[in-house]
This record gives C-alpha cells, sequence and structure tokens, in this order.
C-alpha cells in the first residue's frame, strides 16, 4: 500500500526530471532578462522538492492520503469506459461525430453497464439527435461526417 | 459615473430578451448540474464553455456565472434527499439536511436552504458591486511583482487551507508544468514540445479542465452502481413557518458574512465557507446538541456561506484577474477565450460586461429563488432518473464539447489522457482546483516574474522595495507558513 501510496511523488519526480532535461537547450539567463528555460527549472526543483516531502512524510507512515481504489468490478468499468471513449476517438474519422455518439452510448449502456435494449438503444438515439441538434443547427459547429459517401 | 449608475447600465444589458434567457438559461443548468451527484459547477461551466463562442461574450459570462452560483443551490437538494452532495461545498448541509428529510422536514429544509442562499447571495453582490471597483482602482497602483506574487498567493494559498497542502502544492506545480508546454511566451522558443508541432501552441485550457473535472468525475462515480432513493417532498412542505424563519435568521446572517469573506480570499472556496460557517453556528446555537441530529440553523449557515463565497470569489478575479476557486478560474479562462483580458484594467475596458454580470447576479439569485422554492419537488424528480443513463451522456457531451472548442480531434484524445489524469487525483487524493488554478494563473505568474528581474536587473530585491509587494510577499510566506506550522502542531499532538 506504501508503494502505491508514494506513486505521486514518485510520478513528480519523473515529471521535474522531464522538464529539467526537456529544457536543458533553452537559455536560463538571457542578457538582462531571465531566459526560456529559468522558470522551467525553478518549476522543476520545486516539483521535486514536493515530492521528496511528500516521500519523507510517506515514509515516517505520514501523508499516506485516501487511497479508495475500486473491486475488480469497478477497475473494469472503468477500463472499458476508457476503451469505449477511445473507440469513440477512433471510429469518428470513419463513422462522423454524431454516429459515434450513438455508438458509443449504446455500447456504454448495453454492454458496460448492462441496461435494458430497448431504453439504451433510445437513449443513444436521443442523445446523438440531441447532439445534432445543438452543436450542428444550432451552433453551426462542423463535426467530423462520414469519410465514405454512399 | 457613479457605482449605481453603473450598475443601472448593467441592468440594461441583463434585462433585454437575450440577456433574461441566458441567465435563466444558466441557473436553470446550474441548477441540473449542482443537483446530479459527479458533476459539479466547474466541470458543466468547463463542459459548456465551447457552446458560448457563438455569443456576445457578456451573455456568455453571464450565463456561465450563472452556471456556478446556480449549482450551489442545485447540491442542496441532493445533500438534503439523498445525502449525497453534489458537490464539495454541501458536505456540511448534507449532515443535518438529510436527518430533518428523515424526520419529514425535507420542504422546511430546503426552503430554509433556498431562502438562505438567495439573501446571502444578493448580499454578497452588493459586496461585490462596492467592493470590486474600489480594489480594482487600488490595484491600478500594481506593476509587474505585485502581479507575480498575486499570482502566486492564488497557487499557495489552495495549498495553505487544504487538507494536504503538500499534495495541492504538488498538483498546483503540475498545472504550471502542463502551461509551460509550448512557445516561450517572450522569445518564442519551442519548450517541452519533444518536437510535435501541435504543441508549439501549447495544451489548451478546455480538455484540461473538462478531463480533469468532468471525464474523472464520471470515471469515478462509474466504479460503484448508484441506486439513488430520494426522500419524497411536496409542494405545501415547502414554505417555511414563521418559527423557522425566526429560528434560522442569525445563522443566515452569520453564514452570509463568514462566505464572504472565504470566498474573496484566494483558494479558499465554498467548501471552506460551509464548513466555517457550519463550525461557528454551532458555537453560536442555542442548542449545539442539535448539530449533526438534524439542526436547521446548522443547514442555514452552511448553504448562505456556500453561495456567499462563490459570488465572492468574483471580487478578486473581476478586480485583479486572480481567480479565487476552480469555478472562477473556468471563469477567468472563459473571458480569455472571449478576447477579453483580465486585470485591473477590465472595469474600464469591459464596463458593458463586468457590471452587466454583477446586475446579472442580482437577476439570477432570483430566478434560483423562485426555481427553488416552487419547484424544488420538480428538480426533485431529475434525481429519479438512474445515474447510469446519465453518465454515457456526460461523458460523449464532453468530448463533443472539447472537439467544438477547436474542431482538431487531437482535443478529444487530450480530454480523455486528462480524464484519466483527473480520475488518478481522485483516487490518490490529490486536490483539483489548484492544478486549474495553476494553469489559468501561469502565463501571469511566469511574465510578471520574469518582467520583475528584468526591471530589476536580475535582483531579487524588488519584492521587498515596494511597500505593496512587501505586503504581498509576507501574506505569500504566511500561506506557505500556516500548513507547516499546522503539520509541526500534528506531529507534536503524535508524540
Amino acid at each position: 500500500m506504501r508503494l502505491l501510496a508514494a506513486l505521486p511523488a514518485l510520478f513528480m519526480i519523473g515529471l521535474s526530471l522531464l522538464v529539467g532535461l526537456g529544457t536543458m537547450g533553452l537559455r536560463y539567463w538571457d542578457g538582462v532578462t531571465p531566459g526560456p528555460a529559468f522558470f522551467p527549472v525553478w518549476l522543476a526543483a520545486a516539483g521535486a522538492v514536493l515530492a521528496v516531502i511528500l516521500l519523507v512524510e510517506q515514509f515516517r507512515g505520514h501523508s499516506l492520503g485516501d487511497l479508495d481504489f475500486p473491486d475488480g468490478a469497478g477497475f473494469l468499468r472503468v477500463g472499458a469506459t476508457l476503451a469505449a471513449m477511445v473507440g469513440m476517438g477512433l471510429v469518428t474519422p470513419i463513422v462522423g461525430m454524431v454516429p459515434a455518439v450513438a455508438l458509443f452510448i449504446g455500447f456504454m449502456l448495453t454492454l458496460v453497464l448492462r441496461q435494458k435494449l430497448v431504453p439504451s438503444l433510445l437513449t443513444a438515439v436521443g442523445v446523438a439527435v440531441g447532439v445534432e441538434l445543438v452543436f450542428v443547427r444550432w451552433l453551426g459547429v462542423s463535426l467530423p461526417a462520414i469519410a465514405f459517401p454512399f | 459615473m457613479s457605482i449605481l449608475e453603473l450598475l443601472g447600465q448593467g441592468f440594461a444589458t441583463v434585462l433585454t430578451p437575450a440577456g433574461l434567457g441566458f441567465v435563466f438559461l444558466g441557473v436553470l443548468i446550474g441548477q441540473i448540474v449542482g443537483a446530479l451527484p459527479g458533476i459539479g459547477p466547474a466541470a458543466g461551466m468547463a463542459l459548456l464553455l465551447p457552446l458560448t463562442f457563438g455569443l456576445d461574450p457578456a451573455i456568455a459570462i453571464m450565463m456561465l456565472a450563472g452556471i456556478m452560483y446556480g449549482g450551489q443551490y442545485g447540491g442542496t437538494l441532493t445533500s438534503v434527499l439523498i445525502n449525497v452532495p453534489g458537490e464539495a461545498s454541501g458536505v456540511m448541509t448534507a449532515v443535518d439536511g438529510h436527518k430533518l428529510a428523515r424526520e419529514g422536514r425535507a420542504g422546511t429544509a430546503l426552503s430554509i436552504a433556498a431562502i438562505g442562499s438567495f439573501i446571502a447571495g444578493i448580499g454578497a453582490v452588493i459586496a461585490v458591486t462596492f467592493i470590486t471597483p474600489t480594489l480594482s482602482d487600488f490595484a491600478l497602483r500594481f506593476n509587474a511583482p505585485e502581479y507575480f506574487l498575486l499570482a502566486l498567493l492564488g497557487v499557495t494559498a489552495t495549498a495553505s487551507l487544504g487538507a494536504s497542502p503538500v499534495r495541492a502544492l504538488m498538483a498546483g506545480v503540475l498545472g504550471l508544468m502542463i502551461a509551460l508546454v509550448g512557445a516561450d511566451p517572450l522569445t518564442g522558443a519551442p519548450r517541452l514540445t519533444f518536437g510535435q508541432p501541435a504543441l508549439f501552441e501549447g495544451i489548451d485550457f478546455i480538455p484540461v479542465a473538462i478531463g480533469i473535472f468532468g471525464i474523472g468525475e464520471v470515471l469515478a462515480s462509474l466504479e460503484r452502481s448508484h441506486a439513488m432513493e430520494p426522500i419524497r417532498t411536496r409542494f405545501r412542505d415547502m414554505l417555511p413557518k414563521m418559527s423557522d424563519w425566526v429560528a434560522t435568521r442569525a445563522a443566515i446572517l452569520r453564514g452570509g458574512i463568514i462566505g464572504l469573506f472565504v470566498g474573496i480570499m484566494p483558494g479558499a472556496g465554498a467548501s471552506v465557507a460551509s464548513l466555517l460557517a457550519y463550525l461557528t453556528e454551532r458555537k453560536f446555537s442555542p442548542h449545539p446538541e442539535r448539530f449533526g441530529k438534524g439542526a436547521l440553523d446548522g443547514v442555514a449557515a452552511a448553504e448562505a456561506a456556500n453561495n456567499s463565497a462563490s459570488h465572492g470569489a468574483m471580487i478578486p478575479m473581476l478586480a485583479l484577474g486572480i481567480p479565487g476557486s476552480a469555478s472562477t478560474a473556468v471563469l477567468l479562462a472563459a473571458l480569455i477565450l472571449h478576447g477579453v483580458r483580465p486585470g485591473p484594467m477590465l472595469m474600464q475596458q469591459e464596463s458593458t460586461l463586468v457590471w452587466g454580470l454583477i446586475a446579472s447576479m442580482f437577476v439570477g439569485n432570483l430566478f434560483l429563488l423562485i426555481i427553488n422554492l416552487p419547484l424544488a419537488p420538480l428538480f426533485a424528480a431529475l434525481l429519479r432518473v438512474p445515474y447510469v443513463y446519465l453518465a454515457p451522456g456526460i461523458l460523449a457531451l464532453s468530448l463533443v464539447g472539447a472537439y467544438a472548442a477547436t474542431l482538431d480531434l487531437g482535443t478529444v484524445w487530450m480530454c480523455i489522457v486528462f480524464g484519466v489524469l483527473g480520475w488518478l487525483m481522485i483516487k490518490f487524493d490529490i486536490p483539483r482546483p489548484p492544478l486549474v488554478l495553476a494553469l489559468v494563473l501561469a502565463p501571469m505568474l511566469e511574465m510578471s516574474l520574469r518582467q520583475s528581474l528584468l526591471l530589476s536587473f536580475g535582483s531579487l530585491s524588488i519584492f521587498v522595495e515596494r511597500p505593496i509587494s512587501a505586503v504581498l510577499l509576507v501574506v505569500v510566506l504566511f500561506s506557505l507558513a500556516l500548513p507547516v506550522y499546522g503539520a509541526l502542531k500534528r506531529s507534536r499532538a503524535r508524540t
């Protein structure tokens, strides 16, 4: 559990290193003014110091945080939801955004959240129609359309 | 022109069909968003921000602000009827409000909360009307060192008032790091772009806010199945008795004043305000033993405070360009995205927008009182819609909204990435508002620091030589020392 609790601090150390290394080629001081690397260097240092403080606190048994991870079924639901969102992103350029929304809602309600088929399909169609009416017809947003004409 | 004349001009902006319509739409959405567990006002505002791009900036900001304070009213419903706060500032309301509902006094709790929120809200808007121009005039004396310290205070204050200062500061640093990506604001040199042209313009605020607040929250809510059975309430129960009003009027006044002061402080927000008002009220109450078991004055104080705080947070945002809460950070970002430059000159340069916004808060609070008193049972029925049907819709709307903001599918991917980050932050108990606050404040923080050091030829003494910046520096150091003192005190108590 302690290793899990230490992940945010380790992530911040990694990120601080990335910021430090990623701005190494830039100037720290540029004539009379701080250069593009000035702020990132201090920020990376602050991030690393904070992460070390958190690690020390956790090593001493404090500041472990209120970790609240779901059970297996919960993880599965979150994972499937993320997969569905990624799927929506992937199919949008092919089928268009409005049909992708309908597919996403239908998939989520029927397969991930195990709801009844008819209300789920009606909800999927309803939301997709709502997106078309609000975004495309009312606001005039040009949402991605189907890639191949029939 | 006097303040009252300017306010009159503001009312002229609001009292038009478009103005009234969009203020009503904003508070209505805020009421719904606040009532739904799993999506708070900041997420609601971020989600709807792309939809406002076609609107006049004044109308758009009035509508978004309506979502912000409407969310405080809406959160009461879930707190009282199902004991699940719609957002963090409703926690104290749930403690006593739900107990009252179980005693058959749900209507009384809801009506007193609505009346308390209205009175405190109107009081806070009056304070906004008179304090904002004064503070804005004073801020015209500010220069780069003062702006740097103010922006720094915006980040450090969230840490000093939170439960875990190191975690909150880490979230702030993460927000600043996200803001580093893109071209350097002074030289144009690419920073942390790793050769990706798409990152040259930086990371947009919208996918970060939608992901961190909206998607992250919905993912966390989907972990468990929600079987909510709200306690029923009827219209006739919504009329409070005179004795209830007499018993709670002082609590409303105290809660409103506490909320206003907490709201003005950067980083504190409505959650701290409601907690502080609740604890204060327990000390003043003639029956402190009722607190935690169904104290109506506890509900009144907490609700008055959270609504007052959400309005009070507008003062530093409008006068200084410093957001005091996550919601005002989104509002500030909305101003920038609508081409409006925040800061002390805002009152002069965008007088129609600012005074229209202030006037709209009077009108919006009135709408909310009408919505909440007779129509609360109707909104309570909304809670019967199974959450599983709402969650996929919110996610889909998040992704479509993110795309609509930039017309780039890359924003959708960014939104998913920040959604995962938001979910992980919830799971690892890392507060999310400091990240968004820091992201909004980052350009001001970096530019004013570099300008300050340019003015002083690299000497840090510029921050103590100027009286106002010296005072601000002391406040920043105090905001950092406060959590250290708290940690030492806790450590001593343990040993």
